[in-house]
């Protein structure tokens, strides 16, 4: 098991009602601690964060690739409330943890649908002991689907394997009359499986194994 | 994890649109069941508000109110005070408020122009 480095955005959100107004525009249930999803109106995936709660802030860390599309989504929702946001993804670096890593010093520690997340002050240096091919052969055993292979802009959350993330009695946010109808009526369009190479267009392909994305009936 | 809190980060400069100064309409029906609801006392407003969230990504927030420490413009129509928030100005110009009377899905409607869509039960909208 080791440390993998994870290409995150960090957006430290201050004010009042923090963990509501993040309730109101993802899928999960947003009350403290978790994992959600942002989705746009069609449920495709705009990013999967972690949300972790800071004393009085709340940081949301998502991947890289998303954060100009993850400010832009919620800072045009903010209107006249007291919230600021603040882009502190140069002050720390992320690792995501498989198994009983050593936590580095003045690290947060969070409990994520991916593993043990580590938010780290980047003048510890700190460094991961796994590269991404060893993170992806992870993942294939595991079934987990990862930003930017499986967790894409193309899909959405069921379809990629984040039905976990999609609170099942949650009221309305963007996308969730989408995912509610799917899971109606039972017809979710695609989902992730893991199969022996060789796979059909393999999102993350390994060793003896691959990922792929699906088309269900 | 370092917040930034204490040294040079910055809150980012959240993108707030410019503040228009907002005419709305009160249908004769929605007219009719405010006055059932103020009586002749007007000391009270309808604030007309927009949050964030719902299907489509905003949602309108009616309320009567005395007073509210939200900057807001005043408006008076139909002899009522309407206040209008100024960081929601730009999504409320040009609304009516009609009062639909029916049994399922009845109440206070917004028909807003500057909505490209809205969602089935007319509360949320984008």
């Amino acid at each position: 098991m080791g440390l993998v480095r994870h290409a995150a955005s960090i957006l430290l959100l201050q004010g009042q009602g923090l963990l509501p107004f993040l309730d109101g525009l993802s899928t999960n249930h947003v009350a403290g601690p978790c994992t959600t999803v942002f989705t746009n109106r069609a449920a495709k995936i705009i990013d999967v964060c972690e949300v972790i709660p800071v004393g009085e802030h709340v940081a949301v860390v998502g991947h890289e690739a998303n954060k100009e599309a993850l400010k832009a989504h919620l800072s045009q929702r903010i209107l006249g409330q007291p919230i600021t946001i603040t882009d502190i993804s140069d002050l720390n670096d992320v690792f995501i943890d498989t198994g009983d890593s050593q936590i580095p010093p003045d690290a947060t520690v969070h409990v994520s649908f991916f593993g043990r997340v580590f938010v780290v002050p980047v003048k510890h240096n700190w460094q991961p002991t796994w590269t991404i091919d060893q993170w992806n052969e992870h993942r294939i055993a595991k079934l987990i689907p990862y930003h930017g292979y499986e967790i894409t802009g193309v899909h959405h959350p069921l379809a990629c394997g984040l039905g976990e993330l999609v609170h099942p009695q949650k009221g309305c946010y963007i996308g969730q009359e989408v995912l509610a109808r799917m899971r109606s009526r039972g017809k979710q369009g695609h989902r992730l499986v893991v199969g022996p190479n060789p796979v059909e267009k393999p999102t993350t392909p390994g060793k003896e194994h691959s990922l792929s994305i699906v088309r269900v009936q | 994890m370092d917040c930034g809190t204490c040294d040079s980060a910055t809150p980012l400069e959240v993108h707030r649109p410019d503040e228009v100064n907002v005419e709305l309409t009160l249908t004769e029906k929605a007219t009719t069941m405010l006055e059932d609801a103020f009586g002749d006392d007007r000391s009270h407003a309808l604030l007309v508000g927009v949050l964030s969230g719902g299907c489509s990504g905003y949602m309108y927030d009616l309320q009567i109110v005395e007073s509210t420490e939200t900057p807001c413009q005043e408006l008076n129509i139909n002899g009522f005070r309407v206040l209008v928030p100024s960081a929601s100005s730009h999504l409320l110009n040009g609304i009516e408020i009609d009062y639909v009377d029916r049994l399922m899905g009845g109440g206070f409607k917004i028909n807003n122009p500057n909505a490209s869509t809205a969602c089935g039960c007319g509360e949320s909208f984008s």
